[in-house]
């Protein structure tokens, strides 16, 4: 019988493991200590608090520290509480996380990995809803990871602590107590591999994060319709554009979901990959469903005007789909 | 004898402070030759570098700025490849791809120079914060000058080392003891509102002090004391130094090489022969390093596209 978890305990023992397997893996961040925070619960008592250290709320200093620590060869694992408290620690994020291994030559490199809380939907307003995975991937020399289940979220997670560059790593608000089948041996979900979340012949459907499961609900509610593929990339960088490609030659379509900001955002990315490598597969113009470029409304109602949602998706799928 | 400095090691801060000096002299001379672009330099503060670097280990990091090369020669950077990469070559440390404001050379535990004002000193937590996890007794030094000590980022890196006991000493360079503005940054507001960066180090827990950076036996004497106390787990200090930047190879007062060299004149424990042999060593290096550099090859141009990421496994 499988064993069924929720994503958080999935990030969890990602970290419990890796903590376990390799010594030089460090947790810190604000409140990873705390009883409360299902995905770190526990490993301070396990691991002690030197390696599970709470840091004050200065996230330049404690990303920058993450950094640091990853190029003397350490195995940091930051956590920021939320992705929108980053922009303040920018410099250290897109200039020295990102950056450092490609000036220096090689000469370093930074096995670092930044779990991202993010994600509206809870009513949390402009400053604790964002995604901005759009702003990571952008960044020359970052990977982003963006799981959409427990499963995922183990594997990915993993993979990116062993991974000798650094890694955003997103894990959606709303997604903590999403439950899965999770295996409890260790393995890995490599980077860059898309998973087929869908089999369908009409439209192909790319959404990332928590919107994989609003892309699969407009699957179902369009059964015996509309035949929808849906594709979770998992990793924006490195993205599968095969996979992708390969999908829209069979559909000819394309939908492009994310909840991040429209504009210069992922869906805009996936847009272009098909646009200029697999136009001839089109048959209907590329849609996308993404944050109208407004930042998120505080009122419940407003919010979900703005935010992405399968009945969007389905419209979006049908703008298409004649 | 001075301080309890032994003549011996006297020299060897002379040695190091006469080397940074000729190798910025020979930087300055290819800028103004063309031959590679701009450079900020860091004269006059050769005896900071020397000072703290005396008790350095290459098990030891610094993070630096950008005028980080008197710190980078200091902690023995190799004057080869660090010339080939102010001069964007392929041998040089960052493969040509950094330039002198991002120099890294981690076999000397020099990590690295920083293009951003402020932006190496979160970095140094990181390095301290392993040396403490993996009780190595190494020990991180974070430079910056009094401009960076207002970035947010500086404030936060103080207040999370004391908070961690971190063996960490932070080198704050103050170059406009004046002015209080920085060099070449004409305004009409000061950058500090405070005479002393060393005493905001009580703000944050921690030992703070200001001393004079351009002489170097007390640079010595200071920075030993606070490295001691982080290698012996007694956590982070903040130093400052007031020094003087100089233009070039000026006569000054503030030239912590003239000065020094007339001390050690003065006490009999450098000759004018000694000078001789020692000065022409150093020349001899870095002329090496400037032949070094030019015979070297520019990078290909396939290059600029690899090492965004380094490869798996």
């Amino acid at each position: 019988m499988p064993r069924v978890i929720t994503y958080a305990e999935a990030v969890n023992e990602a970290l419990r493991a890796e903590m376990l397997r390799d010594p030089e893996v460090i947790l810190f961040g604000e409140n990873v200590s705390s009883s409360w925070r299902p995905a770190t619960k526990g490993l301070k008592e396990t691991f002690g608090r030197e390696r599970v250290r709470d840091a004050p709320i200065t996230e330049t200093a404690f990303i920058g520290a993450g950094v640091g620590a990853a190029v003397v060869g350490m195995r940091p694992v930051v956590e920021l509480m939320l992705v929108d408290f980053g922009l303040v620690a920018m410099d250290q994020i897109l200039n020295q996380m990102a950056k450092t291994t490609y000036m220096t030559g090689g000469e370093v490199n930074v096995p670092m990995v930044l779990r991202c809380i993010y994600g509206a939907g809870g009513g949390n307003a402009a400053t604790h809803s964002e995604t901005l995975t759009g702003l990571y991937a952008h960044m020359p020399g970052l990977k982003v990871a963006v799981p959409s289940n427990p499963y995922d979220a183990k594997g990915l997670l993993i993979a990116a602590i062993r991974d000798p560059n650094p890694v955003a790593f997103f894990e959606h608000r709303l997604l903590g107590r999403m439950e899965g089948e999770v295996p409890e041996e260790l393995y890995i979900v490599p980077f860059g591999v898309a998973n087929l979340v869908r089999e369908g012949r009409d439209v192909t459907v790319v959404a990332t994060g928590r919107m994989v499961q609003e892309a699969a609900k407009a699957a179902d509610a369009l059964k015996g319709e509309v035949s929808v593929e849906v594709i979770d990339p998992r990793t924006l960088v490195p993205l599968d554009e095969e996979a992708i490609l390969r999908s829209v030659g069979k559909t000819g379509r394309l939908v492009a979901v994310d909840e991040d900001y429209e504009r210069c955002g992922f869906t805009a990315e996936v847009a272009a990959v098909v646009a200029e490598k697999g136009f001839r597969s089109l048959k209907a113009p590329v849609a996308r469903v993404a944050n109208p470029n407004t930042p998120i409304p505080f009122n419940r109602n407003l919010e979900r005007h703005v935010l992405p949602d399968a009945d969007k998706i389905v419209r979006a799928i049908k703008s298409i789909v004649k | 004898m001075s301080l309890g400095i032994s003549d011996e090691r006297l020299l060897d801060l002379y040695r190091v402070m006469f080397r940074i000096r000729t190798f910025e002299n020979g930087v300055k001379q290819l800028i103004d030759e063309g031959k590679c672009s701009h450079v900020s330099l860091s004269m006059g503060g050769e005896a900071v570098a020397a000072g703290v670097s005396a008790h350095l280990t290459a098990e030891d990091q610094i993070g630096s700025t950008h005028r980080p090369l008197g710190h980078l020669v200091a902690k023995g950077g190799d004057l080869r490849r660090m010339m080939a990469e102010i001069m964007a070559k392929s041998t040089g440390t960052n493969r040509g791809k950094g330039g002198p404001y991002h120099i890294f050379e981690k076999g000397v535990g020099a990590l690295g120079a920083n293009g951003i004002v402020g932006g190496s000193v979160p970095m140094c937590a990181g390095y301290a914060l392993a040396n403490q996890l993996r009780g190595n007794g190494a020990v991180a030094v974070s430079y910056f000058g009094e401009g960076a000590s207002n970035q947010g980022g500086v404030q936060e890196t103080l207040n999370l080392a004391a908070c961690w006991s971190l063996p960490l000493v932070f080198v704050c360079e103050n170059s406009s003891p004046e002015v209080q503005r920085m060099l070449g940054h004409e305004i009409d507001y000061p950058q500090l509102s405070i005479d002393n960066v060393g005493d905001r180090g009580a703000t944050y827990g921690m030992p703070g002090a200001t001393h004079d950076g351009w002489d170097v036996e007390k640079v010595y004497t200071v920075a030993g004391e606070a490295v001691d106390r982080a290698r012996g787990g007694g956590g982070p200090s903040l130093l400052e130094f007031k020094i003087h930047r100089l233009d070039a190879d000026e006569e000054s007062q503030y030239c912590p090489v003239r000065c020094f060299r007339d001390r050690l004149m003065s006490r009999g424990v450098l000759t004018e022969a000694l000078d001789a042999e020692l000065r022409d060593a150093e020349v001899g290096r870095v002329m090496e390093a400037i032949d070094f550099a030019v015979g070297s090859p520019e990078p290909e141009l396939i290059d600029a596209h690899v090492g965004v990421f380094v490869e798996d496994g």
